[in-house]
């Protein structure tokens, strides 16, 4: 039984259609990552399974229910890592976790036990008297995620939980995002870092102006939109080769050639050509499918 | 819209939460809820009450000790429910934080409106306590049965000021509440001066002003002036009945500000 299933949502916000007709499973224990340009409707689309936003149209279950009138149960259910921080500014480290587990009902006996290994999951044991305005935003992020973790959630729900982070805190966050995983939990997370979804999704689902363009597991992706392989070729480009059978994009001052039999099309290819070849990536199937002019906002 | 019982165990969770930031933060919180109104009686006692040798058959400071404590309650539960509140909402997204929990709206901001109540009697009774000390206090009986209408008191200046919050849409918006909602509570409603010394139209808008219907129960209470019975359960069905309107208010607006 999917943990999630959606069918058709859609999210209006008067004229401005955010999110048209999405509809996606996501199964049990499987780390799911939700990709898109800004403002394609990954944030409106999380927050609608959280019920932080109602739905315009379309159908949603949770846990195999219909998400009407089971909001308690719902978010009782899932932890939610927001894409703006709002950890609680009045409150201590782990005060926050504290506090963010009565508001669960986690009986207290359990919370003064859970707080202390959460801090520690997260590599934060030191600071958990400090305010929260004294942490760096990596601890935060990893405090954020230890809270979303306060009631020991079936389902995780991760908008962009890595962005503004240098590299080191990062590679943290996908361990324990893994190690997550490997206990079973299911994980929805939405990303601008095309590695990072390669590292931790079973699945992407790649999402724009409010729609999916695509979905599948990476490496699926990857064969199906770009071929596995990548010639950039700087411009003047020999004559003949834009009528081969490779795929091909024009990026300015070269074009990418797509093709899944690279060493033929490297013999194709006239002396003196300029090009780097290399394997093809995520980051080559979100550009291709969701395109590569600016998004503002 | 309120779908669950009043007051339940998620309410309670969120109440926990303002009262362990005002643990931390006592000694601001004691100077602005505490000490201002204070400052105020021994202001208005002493120096008023130099100059004005009777009112309503009371001495000055008999007269300004229930108004001075409806002021405190007044000011420290519109200020918990508006700027206090309006911070969590907008600039710390903390209600956003609590929100994505099994805490529902109706039950967030019931426990904002009660721990606002809450500081509003804890200002009140401190007012209470020094007036009752310093002798400006007739009726002590009156002044322990006047408590329950003001902490009902209390709960409605937190729900008005909670709606308020839920049509704010920036700190500017809370210097209209302030000047016309707030002040005139201060002036008009018999805090310092007979409500019938103004024109009868002033008169009439004070009374729309929930102000008026506590000090009017309070003030006969505490120092054992008559009180209109019948006029009594007026006051409080007018109070009650503001408290739930303006709450069920917050909750259908805030609503829609944050889910639609």
């Amino acid at each position: 039984m999917p943990i999630i299933s959606a069918t058709n949502l859609q999210k209006r916000y008067g004229a401005l259609e955010a999110v048209r007709g999405v509809s996606f499973e996501i199964e049990s224990g499987a780390c799911v990552g939700l990709l898109g340009p800004n403002g394609a409707g990954k944030t409106t689309t999380m927050r609608m399974l959280m019920g932080l936003t109602r739905l315009s149209g379309g159908e949603l279950k949770l846990f195999g229910r219909p998400v009407d009138g089971v909001a308690r149960e719902r978010r009782a259910r899932i932890g939610l890592v927001p894409q703006d921080d709002n950890l609680d500014p009045d409150l201590s480290v782990s005060q926050n976790l504290h506090i963010y587990g009565r508001y669960f009902c986690v009986p207290e006996a359990e919370l003064s036990k859970r707080v202390p290994q959460l801090l520690a999951f997260m590599q934060l044991e030191e600071r958990g008297d400090s305010r929260v305005m004294q942490l760096s935003g990596g601890m935060k992020r990893r405090l954020t995620i230890a809270r979303s973790l306060i009631a020991n959630p079936d389902l995780i729900i991760l908008d962009e939980p890595t962005t503004g982070l240098d590299p080191q805190a990062r590679v943290l966050i996908w361990r324990r995002l893994l190690d997550l995983k490997r206990e079973g939990k299911t994980l929805l997370l939405t990303t601008h870092y095309m590695d990072e979804a390669q590292r931790l999704c079973d699945r992407i689902i790649i999402i724009d102006g409010g729609e999916i363009l695509a979905e599948g597991a990476p490496t699926d992706l990857i064969d199906r939109f770009v071929k596995g392989h990548v010639f950039e070729v700087q411009k003047p480009i020999p004559d003949g080769l834009l009528v081969g059978p490779a795929e091909y994009e024009d990026i300015g001052d070269s074009i990418l050639f797509y093709t899944a039999t690279p060493s033929q099309f490297a013999g194709g290819l006239p002396a003196g050509a300029t090009y780097i070849h290399r394997a093809a990536n995520l980051e080559d199937v979100f550009l291709r499918l969701t395109g590569r002019s600016l998004r503002e906002g | 819209m309120l779908r669950t019982q009043p007051f339940n165990r998620y309410t309670w969770a969120v109440w926990r939460r303002q009262a362990l930031v005002w643990r931390q933060l006592i000694w601001s919180s004691m100077a602005t809820n505490v000490a201002n109104p204070l400052l105020f009686l021994f202001a208005f006692g002493y120096g008023l009450g130099a100059v004005i040798d009777r009112i309503a058959g009371l001495s000055y400071l008999e007269f300004v000790v229930p108004g001075m404590m409806a002021y405190s309650a007044m000011f420290a539960s519109s200020f918990e429910t508006t700027i206090s509140a309006y911070a969590r909402f907008d600039l710390q997204r903390t209600w956003d934080a609590i929100l994505a929990t099994p805490v529902a709206l109706s039950e967030l901001l019931l426990g904002e409106t009660v721990w606002a109540a809450t500081k509003g009697m804890l200002s009140a009774i401190s007012v209470l306590v020094v007036g009752w000390i310093w002798g400006g206090v007739p009726s002590t009986g009156g002044a322990l049965l006047s408590l329950p209408v003001v902490a009902l008191a209390c709960l409605c200046f937190a729900a008005c000021g909670l709606a308020a919050t839920a049509h704010a849409r920036s700190w500017e918006f809370f210097s209209y509440f302030f000047t016309f909602w707030v002040t005139p509570m201060f002036i008009f409603c018999g805090t310092f001066f007979e409500i019938d010394r103004f024109p009868s139209f002033v008169q009439w808008l004070a009374w729309l002003l929930p102000m008026s219907h506590t000090i009017a129960i309070v003030r006969p209470l505490m120092t054992g002036l008559p009180l209109d019975e019948g006029m009594a359960v007026i006051h409080i069905a007018y109070l009650l009945a503001l408290t739930i309107a303006a709450f069920l208010l917050s909750v259908h607006r805030i609503g829609r500000r944050m889910f639609d």
